[in-house]
């Protein structure tokens, strides 16, 4: 909710700041760019892999991101259409598809799924639209298993795949960071674009609120089952990127404990924001390794003490960092702040809370 | 747009941070170790004159922790008292330090092979001894790719250890779970009299694997299995399988439950319905303390087991010498790792001395010679192992153990010799 | 017939298990308006206490009543130390919170006592009582009771006790409960405290039979959670009932479809409960929700 996109602030906030702003984005833009492209490069293969998980996880959660930060429905399944997309690039690639074809239907299957999946599920709200994305990887797990001519059953499917090709001069680690580092940025683009756009903005009111959706010519059942689609699509497509890194799949990829730490790291890197995704994404590769450094025989204790800590100091996600450091630099320079940077924000959310959650039982 | 640039800032303080915590952990490519093509002459990576150092991932959190984090401490109950008993000596006349790394996997595959590239990276010469079948399975085409030992897993499962041409670089340790099914199988075939049999078995390659080598064993024999049931090992309990199977009434149960609380309630459901069947028991779900005792197990007519090691909590052993070194060993390190036991203590324990005598027909420092090694072991009798039980490393189709014993409940704390 | 009823009072079994952490989902949802990922972890941790005394010497029923009052106490704490800071705020933060106590919980636990299951002794006998060729352990009767009561308690107090009611309309909506004078803070404080408590109760019940281990009520937790929801998660006696349907239908299930089979005998209640959803959202036993535009 950082940057929850409305016309209006942002128009004015543009006429503010001027180019300057703009010759920074571009600034970063470009320095991101050269870093991604140089990082494999000089880096070892392990650092590679790391890299490649981030993009890997940074596209699950960026379709979490659509369906829970922009539009505001609550999905426990995620991992479900990780899972799903990781059978599928099996399944295709033990079979000798082009792998192109792989990744379209790696993106269409999981989409249609979660499509049908939002349906019936997208006039639920709260607890109950939970319950229903739960569902989906409690089941699939077992169903995983029982189909085991598709998916190798509980020992999984080793696919050794997407190596280098000769004329590149890069090592396999390095090709498949390309890869998948490729098919994140052109997500995050998209999803960049689709979530400023008007759709965007629908996302955004359906959000705020359904009735005003509808008085607006917004249906909010339409609105939802088009974000859970997208979000399946992008977990169906983080599951090829996942099987290319990985080279492995078997039912542990779907597990429900999967997408609780999905929505964690969606969360703890900034709801409704693209860079807050791609900061949930490091957040969720790298703690675990630090933590594993610190004590390995404690790292569910470290993991969760860290995940407590950067939700005390910044509750608006990693993304709300700078904000949080400039307030409390004003707050030193001006004892009595009169309107901190965030107050709206967190306006917004107070306001949006009730509708949210209140369906049940108001 | 202040808050895009707020943003942009903050992305790069944290890339900054990330990337740093990177290079601290993993280093550049030039000084990456591993992959084809080391010189054979040189030493290969993670060994110098003096040390050499060797990882293990196993899930030392969440619900396979327990059986995770004793494959690392009985490994390194070993493998300290050796460091400190001046060290481990080689076959080319050096002795050196075992450096031991363990990581935490939460039985998770991607971050297996995560914590695999990570050890690499870190320069291991060998892993050695992880639990799991989908986390080693995800890690073995690295192995082989990366030219790195992946020797002595603790999982029966078949894949590691039935093809060793087609994995050169991996072994597996415990016997396979088709080794222990088979044994139940042939224990029945021998009676040579009808006998009817009603199966559980997790759903799952564990129970499958079980299951095929118990009816490998009972064909063509008169023992019939009359009944079957599955579970997922998330089931919260399987009384509803149990009395399906007790409707069958049949003379013995073959019960290849891998969850602790879940065997017990098996033997508590079945006595509960009246139905006393002889039971067969996986051995990572037999041990006394927790599982028979507390299932009520004394009042089944038998109740078998496979065994290949001795229990350090049974009395039968306490005067036992390699118990004795086992649990002054273990009390000193490994019970920093593992609070509890489990039989998997004491594999890994009996896995450390493997890798001794491995080390110890090692001529040259290098991975090659120590596969050749790991691969020439035969009719050695690790600590801890029952006599009669040795380590046979050469056969090129099974796990370096591929021999169990099948031992009775003694109503008590402990096991004696099947009658007849 | 005799095994079709045996079939039906495992399933009873099973759904008691799922009903004792339902009734405290319930609890906490109706006092503080969260899905609360951290009631299986305040449970977990009562339960623990109670095990560490009952290894000392000190009699079940004893070391439960010390559990319920540290549960109680370490749920208040937790609202007042933790989720304070996150009242008011984004709900999803508020959530995630919860899951992050949960990590911290069940990585607690796990340090004092490390991550196997450890048997725990049970409030009742081990004993099986047989009547006309079904057999029912005594330890399932006494789960069922102790239920019962504490459902009708929490009916109760929700619909006729001031507290109660106070409870209800902080959940509900808690801008206006405060302007109206109600102490909200405190409320929500005693709602935690009260819901772990009851975690204590559910823990020491369910524990003889799942062991007592970190990870104990991680899946129990989801089959709770579905049955609060398909009982409307407004009403203590919908969330036992739809408890009871779960377990029974997952064993009729498992037991008379053999395409279903034992794997997957658990999507069955999981798509009827999705099925019923869609069909009635405000589930069995909830009250219908108008939406005011």
């Amino acid at each position: 909710m950082a940057t929850t996109p409305t016309s209006t602030a942002r128009a004015a906030s543009t006429s503010r700041s001027g180019s300057t702003s703009r010759w920074r984005g571009i600034a970063f833009v470009g320095v991101l760019a050269v870093a991604l492209v140089v990082a494999p490069l000089v880096s070892s293969p392990y650092v590679n892999y790391q890299l490649s998980s981030i993009a890997v996880f940074a596209v699950a959660i960026l379709g979490l991101n659509i369906v829970m930060g922009y539009t505001g429905q609550v999905s426990l399944g995620q991992s479900a259409f990780l899972g799903l997309g990781a059978y599928i690039a099996a399944y295709g690639i033990l079979h000798g598809w082009p792998g192109p074809l792989t990744l379209l239907l790696c993106a269409v299957v999981p989409a249609v799924v979660g499509m049908l999946v939002a349906l019936a599920a997208a006039r639920l709200r709260g607890l109950a639209l939970a319950m229903i994305t739960l569902a989906l990887p409690i089941v699939g797990v077992p169903l995983a298993r029982r189909f085991d001519d598709f998916t190798g059953g509980s020992q999984g499917q080793v696919v050794s795949w997407l190596r280098a090709p000769e004329s590149t001069g890069l090592a396999n680690d390095q090709w498949r960071y390309y890869v998948v580092v490729l098919i994140a940025v052109v997500a995050f683009v998209l999803a960049r674009n689709l979530v400023r756009g008007r759709i965007g903005r629908s996302f955004a009111i359906v959000k705020e609120n359904e009735a005003v959706a509808l008085s607006m010519g917004v249906s909010p059942y339409r609105t939802k089952v088009l974000a859970f689609t997208i979000a399946s699509l992008l977990g169906g497509v983080s599951g090829f990127m996942y099987l290319a890194i990985v080279q492995y799949t078997s039912p542990e990829t779907l597990v429900f404990a999967t997408s609780i730490n999905l929505v964690a790291a969606m969360v703890i890197g900034g709801s409704a924001s693209i860079i807050g995704t791609a900061l949930g994404a490091v957040y969720y590769v790298l703690v675990p390794v630090l933590a594993g450094q610190v004590n390995s025989s404690r790292t569910a204790l470290i993991s969760g003490a860290v995940l407590l800590a950067v939700l005390f100091l910044l509750p608006a996600g990693l993304v709300s960092l700078p904000r949080r450091l400039a307030r409390l630099r004003s707050s030193t320079r001006r004892p009595h702040p009169s309107a901190p940077p965030t107050t709206s924000d967190e306006a917004t959310h107070r306001a949006s809370a009730p509708s949210a959650t209140t369906d049940q039982h108001s | 747009m202040t808050k895009t640039r707020n943003a942009a800032r903050a992305s790069g303080v944290i890339a900054t941070v990330s990337i740093a915590a990177l290079l601290v952990s993993g280093c550049t490519r030039d000084s990456s170790s591993g992959g084809p093509g080391a010189d054979d002459s040189a030493s290969s990576p993670g060994i110098t004159d003096d040390s050499i150092s060797i990882g293990i991932s196993s899930p030392l959190s969440g619900p396979t922790a327990g059986p995770g984090s004793c494959t690392i401490a009985g490994l390194d109950s070993y493998i300290e008292a050796k460091n400190a008993a001046g060290g481990f000596e080689f076959g080319d006349g050096k002795t050196r330090q075992v450096d031991f790394t363990y990581l935490d996997d939460v039985y998770d595959p991607a971050k297996a092979v995560s914590n695999f590239r990570q050890l690499i990276n870190d320069g291991i010469f060998a892993y050695v001894g992880a639990l799991g079948t989908p986390t080693n399975a995800a890690v073995m085409p690295i192995a082989e790719e990366e030219e790195v030992p992946q020797v002595l897993l603790t999982t029966g499962a078949r894949t590691f250890s039935s093809d060793q041409d087609a994995h050169p670089w991996t072994t597996g340790f415990v016997p396979t779970y088709a080794t222990e099914g088979r044994a139940f199988g042939e224990l029945l075939a021998k009676e040579g009299k009808p006998v009817t049999v009603a199966t559980l078995a997790q759903n799952d390659d564990f129970g499958q694997s079980y299951l095929d080598g118990f009816n490998e064993a009972i064909e063509g024999s008169q023992v019939e299995v009359v009944a079957d049931a599955t579970y997922e090992p998330t089931d919260t309990t399987l009384d509803a399988q149990v009395t399906e199977l007790a409707s069958s009434k049949a003379d013995v149960l073959l019960s290849a439950v891998s969850v602790t609380p879940l065997q017990v309630g098996v033997l508590t459901k079945a006595q509960s319905l009246g139905w006393l069947p002889r039971i067969f028991l996986p051995s990572n779900t037999s041990t006394p303390g927790t599982i028979l005792q507390p299932g009520g197990a004394a009042a089944y007519p038998a109740v078998y087991t496979p065994s290949f090691s001795k229990n350090p909590n049974s009395p039968a052993f306490a005067n036992d010498e390699d118990v004795k070194a086992y649990n002054d060993a273990f009390q000193k390190y490994g019970s920093k790792i593992a609070t509890t036991y489990t039989p998997h203590c004491a594999w890994s324990y009996a896995e450390g001395a493997v890798l001794d005598e491995a080390f110890q027909g090692m001529e040259e420092p290098t991975r090659e010679s120590f596969m050749d090694s790991m691969k020439s072991i035969s009719g050695f009798q690790a600590p801890l192992l029952l006599d009669g039980i040795t380590v046979d490393t050469t056969t090129k189709d099974d796990a370096a153990i591929s021999t169990v014993q099948l031992v009775q409940y003694d109503g008590q704390a402990g096991f004696k010799p099947v009658a007849g | 017939m005799s095994y079709f009823i045996q079939v039906v009072v495992d399933g009873l079994s099973n759904g008691a298990i799922y009903a004792a952490i339902a009734l405290a989902i319930v609890l906490v949802y109706r006092a503080t308006g969260l899905i609360n990922f951290a009631q299986g972890g305040m449970a977990v941790t009562a339960t623990f206490v109670a095990y560490a005394l009952t290894q000392a010497g000190v009699p079940v029923l004893l070391a439960l009543v010390a559990a319920v009052v540290l549960g109680f106490a370490l749920g208040a704490l937790l609202e007042r130390g933790v989720m304070r800071h996150f009242e008011g705020g984004d709900p999803d933060t508020a959530v995630v919170a919860t899951i992050a106590l949960l990590v911290v919980l069940s990585g607690l636990s796990a340090f004092f006592f490390g991550y196997e299951p450890h048997p725990f002794p049970s409030l009742f006998p081990n004993r099986t009582i047989g009547v006309l060729g079904v057999f029912v352990s005594l330890r399932s009767i006494g789960t069922i009771t102790v239920l019962i009561v504490v459902m009708v308690a929490l009916q109760l107090l929700f619909r006729s006790t001031k507290l109660g009611l106070a409870m209800r309309a902080v959940a509900d909506n808690p801008q206006s409960s405060a302007l109206s004078g109600l102490p909200v803070s405190r409320l929500l404080m005693i709602g935690w405290g009260l819901a772990a408590a009851l975690g204590a109760i559910a823990g020491v019940l369910v524990a003889p039979q799942l062991f007592i281990s970190p990870g104990m009520l991680d899946f129990v937790l989801v089959y709770a959670l579905a049955s609060a929801i398909l009982g409307g998660l407004d009403s203590p006696v919908g969330a036992v009932v739809a408890a009871a349907f779960i377990g029974v239908v997952e064993n009729l299930a498992g037991a008379y479809l053999d395409f279903i089979g034992d794997d997957l005998k658990i999507a069955v209640p999981f798509i009827a409960v999705i099925v019923i959803l869609v069909v009635r959202p405000q589930g069995l036993f909830g009250r219908k929700v108008t939406v005011r535009v």
